[in-house]
């Protein structure tokens, strides 16, 4: 099978998938990214007590508080709420979040994920069960890694091999 | 002259050596294809954007924020010296913005990034992020100067065109 049809075939669940990093709504954005950084992930997702999204705050959305202190506000694209933004980092994140939260299902194929994402520019996903709780974080990352295990080895090794000395990793 | 001491047995071990194979890759599909024989500039690569390594921290956030990106490189004179990201920014600025916002980017940034070149095909590129860990990846053309940038977006953007393709 080429990697097209993997695509095309295989499902979220054959993706690897990382545990995702859940909050209450009344975390505040100084706790949420602790969280982000001690985790090196790049958002939590907020959910209820049934660990069902209730959106989703970044590591973009942070850097967006820090700069416009003063912002009124700032229209999500997909939201039709005005949401205001405050300086202190002490804020609720369910005053901040992203929402609606984006998911796809374990049962998704890879290839409908890869378009939601592209469409929609999103770089994280929650991944959610049949009964709708966050199970599982991909996105852009989870995507690049099922496609590279897909090449060949030799691949991989030859060009591992001739890189004289790799770099930093940002955040690093 | 030093000869090379011949094979024993305890030298023969299953060893899958890559460079004993010098067929080509049989590709499954055009999409397999277009990832091991495209060009990495193919990918979505400009614009980019550069600072020096004195803009401030702040003045480095807010260019990002009002060019919709999450990364800069950092360059002198020609020179790439470093890339400034939002990973950067949730590492080594949020907790402390304050003290740092207008402190020179080049005390955050992260220094000595690895790049790829423009001749690159994309999985060379997308390697370096899986396995490397590398969110953004430089690319620098055969002078070695700054030709563009990459990202998951626009690896992304890219895998998800070739992958609808006829």
């Amino acid at each position: 099978m080429g990697l097209r049809e993997a695509l095309h075939k295989e499902t979220v669940a054959d993706l690897p998938l990382r545990q995702p990093i859940l909050v209450g709504p009344r975390t505040t954005v100084a706790q949420a990214a602790d969280l982000m950084r001690e985790k090196q992930h790049g958002c939590v997702f907020v959910v209820d007590e049934h660990h069902k999204p209730l959106g989703k705050f970044t590591q973009h959305q942070l850097m967006q508080l820090l700069v416009n202190p003063q912002s009124e506000g700032d229209r999500n694209p997909l939201d039709n709420q005005t949401t205001a933004y405050g300086t202190d980092l002490q804020e609720a994140v369910e005053n901040v979040m992203y929402r609606p939260c984006e998911t796809v299902n374990l049962r998704d194929t890879i290839a409908h994920m890869a378009q939601l994402m592209n469409t929609r520019q999103i770089r994280y996903l929650a991944v959610v069960d049949d009964a709708g709780a966050v199970v599982g974080l991909t996105g852009q990352k989870g995507l690049i890694e099922y496609i590279t295990d897909c090449f060949p080895r030799q691949i991989k090794v030859q060009r591992m091999i001739s890189q004289l000395s790799l770099g930093s990793q940002e955040g690093g | 002259m030093v000869l090379r001491p011949a094979r024993t047995s305890a030298d023969n071990r299953d060893f899958d050596d890559p460079d004993d194979n010098f067929d080509p890759p049989a590709y499954a599909d055009n999409f397999e294809r277009s990832l091991g024989e495209d060009s990495i500039v193919e990918i979505e690569h400009e614009p980019f954007h550069t600072i020096d390594p004195d803009t401030s921290i702040a003045q480095a956030m807010a260019l990002m924020m009002a060019e919709g990106i999450s990364c800069l490189m950092v360059s002198n004179n020609g020179r790439l010296m470093g890339i400034f990201t939002e990973r950067d920014v949730l590492n080594k600025v949020a907790s402390r913005f304050e003290q740092v916002k207008d402190q020179p980017v080049a005390l955050v940034m992260t220094h000595n990034p690895t790049a790829i070149f423009a001749t690159d095909p994309p999985t060379v590129a997308l390697n370096l992020m899986a396995i490397g860990g590398f969110r953004h990846l430089p690319i620098l053309d055969v002078d070695q100067k700054l030709a563009g940038i990459i990202g998951p977006r626009r690896v992304l953007a890219y895998l998800t065109k070739r992958l609808y393709e006829e």
